[in-house]
């Protein structure tokens, strides 16, 4: 039943998504950047979503050392690894953009070297989880990177605000931005399909980690006879 | 006279006018379909990895579970 829901939920967010690149398809360019300017309606969710599993990384995380539960460790690793694959993509359509627009694939500015470093930082916590044999041990390790991890976070929502980037102000959620409102929504419902999309990956991802468990228990059950 | 300016301008564009500021508006929608496609396929080759780890699970489930009905046997 639990195994039905995901699915159907996972091709509602496919859909959605497909629907949404049907109108964004249909909007007209904008006037400096011409279509390159629609990437923005990707790029944004892609960003949001992959900060929102870093946030429930370290909070999951903080609740793995405070209740030594493994459910915890387990939701934190699931929804880093969706996290970064979504953070990823964020980068590659940035770096696809600046390509256009400021004639570079790649600029050392507070923004992009603060989400570049995020991702590695979380690829690192990935890293260190196959490098520990011993789970109990694993589990602690990775929840003090992982919230180690997390103040690269704050640095890569606030760059655009407290720095002067090459990257482009806030247009979302900010006075200053001027993205008109049916716009907003379209973006808003890519975002939704995002981030739904992403709580599917992540329950997938959750459930292979209970299989894992299984496997690590029998395991020890079978060295026992 | 602000109020009537669209109107004349509109009138002054050509069809020919039409089609060039349209072309110019869609401009980089090559590197818009490579920036989406590239973005896609990360998180359908994700997708693909969490398929193939899932059968690597419930086969290993398996062959354990196999194991362990068959030892008290013994």
């Amino acid at each position: 039943m639990r195994d039905k829901i995901l699915y159907i939920l996972g091709a509602a967010a496919v859909l959605l998504i497909a629907r949404n690149i049907y109108v964004i398809s249909g909007l007209p360019g904008e006037e400096a950047q011409g279509a390159i300017f629609k990437i923005i309606f990707f790029h944004v969710p892609l960003a949001i979503t992959a900060l929102t599993s870093a946030t429930v990384a370290f909070v999951a995380s903080v609740l793995f050392l405070v209740t030594k539960d493994f459910k915890y460790d387990a939701l934190a690793v699931s929804v880093t690894e969706v996290g970064l694959a979504f953070l990823a993509g964020n980068l590659i359509t940035g770096s696809i953009w600046a390509r256009i627009i400021w004639g570079v694939w790649w600029a050392w500015d507070v923004r992009l070297t603060s989400a570049l470093v995020c991702w590695i930082l979380y690829a690192s916590y990935l890293m260190i989880r196959h490098a520990v044999e011993e789970p109990t041990q694993r589990a602690k390790l990775a929840a003090v990177v992982s919230i180690f991890a997390f103040i690269d976070v704050p640095i890569v929502y606030l760059s655009i605000r407290l720095f002067r980037t090459q990257h482009p102000g806030p247009v979302f959620f900010s006075s200053e931005g001027s993205f008109p409102h049916d716009w907003s929504m379209i973006m808003m419902w890519n975002l939704f399909a995002m981030l739904m999309l992403g709580t599917v990956m992540t329950m997938i991802r959750l459930r292979q980690e209970e299989a894992q468990r299984e496997i690590d228990s029998l395991r020890r059950l079978a060295h026992a006879f | 006279m602000h109020a009537f300016l669209p109107f004349l301008l509109a009138q002054a564009a050509t069809p020919e006018d039409i089609v060039r500021e349209a072309a110019r508006l869609q401009r980089n929608y090559e590197f818009l379909s490579y920036g989406l496609i590239v973005a896609w396929l990360v998180l359908v080759v994700y997708v693909l990895m969490m398929v193939s780890r899932e059968r690597r699970l419930k086969r290993e489930i398996a062959s354990l579970k196999a194991m362990m009905e068959e030892r008290p046997k013994k």
